[in-house]
């Protein structure tokens, strides 16, 4: 899910960039330093739409370097346990598949796949009702709901299910809608 | 260290009963010299700290021996191939260049004297490694020598001492097959400490110093190479490494010191050392969207990563859990305003067709855009379910729990084989 929250971050300033540019050069490195990565503990940033305050600068002992504290706010985006999200399918194999809903990364085991889809090898790997009615390969879009996610320092990864009602293929790619 | 340590159980082990044979012994009545071998012993371990290449007399005067005494007792542990020795002529300047070496104030009072003959000395550590055999050969020459006590202590340990120099020369090991069980474990027993020491130092690189001007003039170019100025102290107290100070690392090579004065070398000291790279960032796959317009290197196809705030990492995982308690609150605020919000306007389009249809049955017409489902069915259940949110509360997943270990560790899996 999205959030709008506000973080706060020490940046450190090489005094090359000293000068009248100086608050516009530390939050160009903000944003060039910030977006696009992932904390444990707020996700991933998606992109940094302002900045607070800017406080005073400390100058730090034996190089030339100063840190800056930055108050910045910031869309990001965290799954939960639970969460109910529209994912694009990545990767196809017989131990179940990979779907990518922006930034994170969620597994789908075969055991929570419903049992009357098979794995097909092939070309196109996928999974496949018995009756051929639907299908999910490589750029489906389905419906999953997240069971669980594991939280590294920098990376979060979740497992998913798409075993309940309403879950499952949005939109196939192959099949005409 | 190790080392050091190892010289030292040696000489307790074995020479603590060495007596200067037949040499003109002093009135002043230090007839006793059993303990001499090991203080010199232990005394060139401990210059050994300091510098390498030791003068006879610098330890004579340490020790407070006689120079003869002392040539006659590393003599002695020269045969047994524990000490080199060297000796040269010097004059004021070679007394010099010694002195920048080794860093010792005390040589200040030889510059004046030419012509000086001077001996060093200087320890050989890598034939400590033979007393791994050495070892072994004298618990069983001891236990020769006790069989045959009736000789007196001093001459059978004589007699041994002969016996492993000529062991030194056959195959070491067949003397091994005579050894009674019980005396082998009682010489075991007393060498213990001696052979865990060599255990330990077995695998240490031996410190090896070359020859006397080798070792010099090394440790003058690293003098010179500290500072510019090979008779500063200071130079080449950082050239050796330690100083007076004497650490417990032995000197096992040269260390040099930069100094970087301009600054321009300074690091950063959080994340990303490159600022010159202000520019470029490689941007992570999902941000990429169609039309924009990248290089490569942002892309990522230079394989160039911009890491992690670290600094954000550590604090987090501690926090995690009391943070994802505030989202899972700000979760649920949102799930039950976005329900509240639905169920009033449900109510409104019921009230509405209430009022201008009475024919209708009232059922409501829910707005919903999707066609996957009946909205209103997973309302309800949704209120209920509210609390149980976090127990994944669907009939379908409550046999999932115990095997959600197995799943994650299978998708740690393939994600290594993918990767």
């Amino acid at each position: 899910m999205f959030f709008h929250i506000v973080l706060e971050r020490n940046m450190q300033l090489h005094p090359r960039h000293f000068g009248p540019h100086l608050r516009d050069k530390l939050v160009a490195k903000l944003m060039k330093d910030v977006e696009g990565t992932c904390s444990g503990r707020h996700g991933f940033v998606v992109a940094i739409t302002g900045v607070d305050n800017i406080g005073k600068g400390l100058i730090r002992d034996g190089t030339g370097f100063v840190t800056f504290p930055v108050k910045y706010q910031c869309v990001v985006f965290r799954p939960f346990k639970g969460e109910i999200l529209e994912a694009v399918v990545t990767m196809v194999n017989k131990m179940g598949f990979f779907a990518e809903a922006g930034p994170v990364q969620i597994f789908v085991s075969n055991h929570l796949i419903p049992d009357d889809m098979e794995f097909q090898s092939g070309d196109m790997p996928n999974y496949t009702t018995s009756d051929g009615s639907v299908k999910i390969q490589k750029d489906s879009e389905v419906r999953l709901k997240i069971i669980g996610t594991r939280v590294d320092a920098t990376e979060i990864f979740c497992i998913g299910t798409i075993k309940d009602d309403f879950l499952g293929v949005i939109n196939d790619p192959g099949a005409a809608s | 260290m190790g080392l050091n340590r190892l010289v030292k159980l040696a000489a307790r082990a074995f020479y603590d009963d060495i007596t200067t044979k037949g040499d003109n012994q002093p009135k002043t009545g230090r007839s006793d010299n059993r303990g001499m071998a090991v203080v010199v012993l232990d005394a060139l371990t401990r210059c050994y700290t300091r510098c390498q290449w030791v003068r006879e007399e610098d330890l004579a005067k340490d020790l407070k021996l006689h120079s003869k005494q002392l040539r006659c007792t590393l003599r002695f542990f020269e045969e047994e191939k524990l000490v080199t020795r060297d000796h040269r002529r010097e004059t004021a300047k070679g007394a010099k260049i010694f002195s920048a070496a080794v860093a010792a104030t005390a040589d200040g009072g030889q510059i004046g004297k030419e012509g000086e003959e001077k001996i060093k000395m200087h320890t050989h550590f890598y034939c400590c490694l033979d007393y791994a055999q050495v070892a072994l050969c004298r618990s069983e020459s001891d236990k020769l020598a006790a069989q045959e006590m009736g000789d007196g202590v001093d001459n059978a340990r004589r007699r041994r001492r002969e016996k492993l120099k000529d062991m030194l020369q056959k195959m070491e090991y067949k003397c091994l097959f005579f050894l009674e069980v019980t005396s082998w474990k009682r010489m075991q027993a007393q060498l213990k400490p001696l052979i865990e020491q060599l255990s330990r130092v077995k695998d240490l690189a031996v410190p090896e110093f070359g020859s006397l001007q080798a070792w010099e003039a090394r440790a003058n170019a690293a003098g010179h190479a500290a500072n510019g100025d090979s008779s500063a102290n200071d130079s080449s107290k950082s050239s050796q490494g330690q100083g007076y100070g004497g650490t417990a690392m032995p000197f096992l090579g040269e260390t040099r010191v930069e100094v970087a004065l301009s600054g321009a070398e300074a690091k950063e000291e959080d994340t990303k050392p490159n600022t010159a790279n202000m520019s470029m960032k490689v941007l992570p796959p999902w941000m990429i969207k169609q039309g924009m317009n990248l290089t490569k290197e942002q892309r990522g196809e230079a394989k160039q990563e911009t890491k992690m705030d670290s600094s954000l990492a550590p604090a987090e995982l501690s926090d995690d859990k009391k943070s994802k308690d505030e989202y899972a609150k700000a979760y649920y605020a949102a799930i039950l305003k976005r329900q509240q919000e639905q169920e009033e306007e449900n109510k409104r389009k019921q009230q509405e067709l209430y009022n201008t249809n009475n024919a209708m049955n009232g059922v409501p017409d829910i707005s919903s855009d999707r066609r996957v489902g009946m909205k209103s069915k997973r309302d309800e259940d949704g209120r209920d379910d509210d609390v149980e949110w976090e127990e994944a509360p669907t009939a379908g997943t409550h046999q999932l729990l115990p095997c959600f270990q197995m799943f994650v560790a299978l998708s740690w899996v393939i994600r290594f084989f993918d990767k």
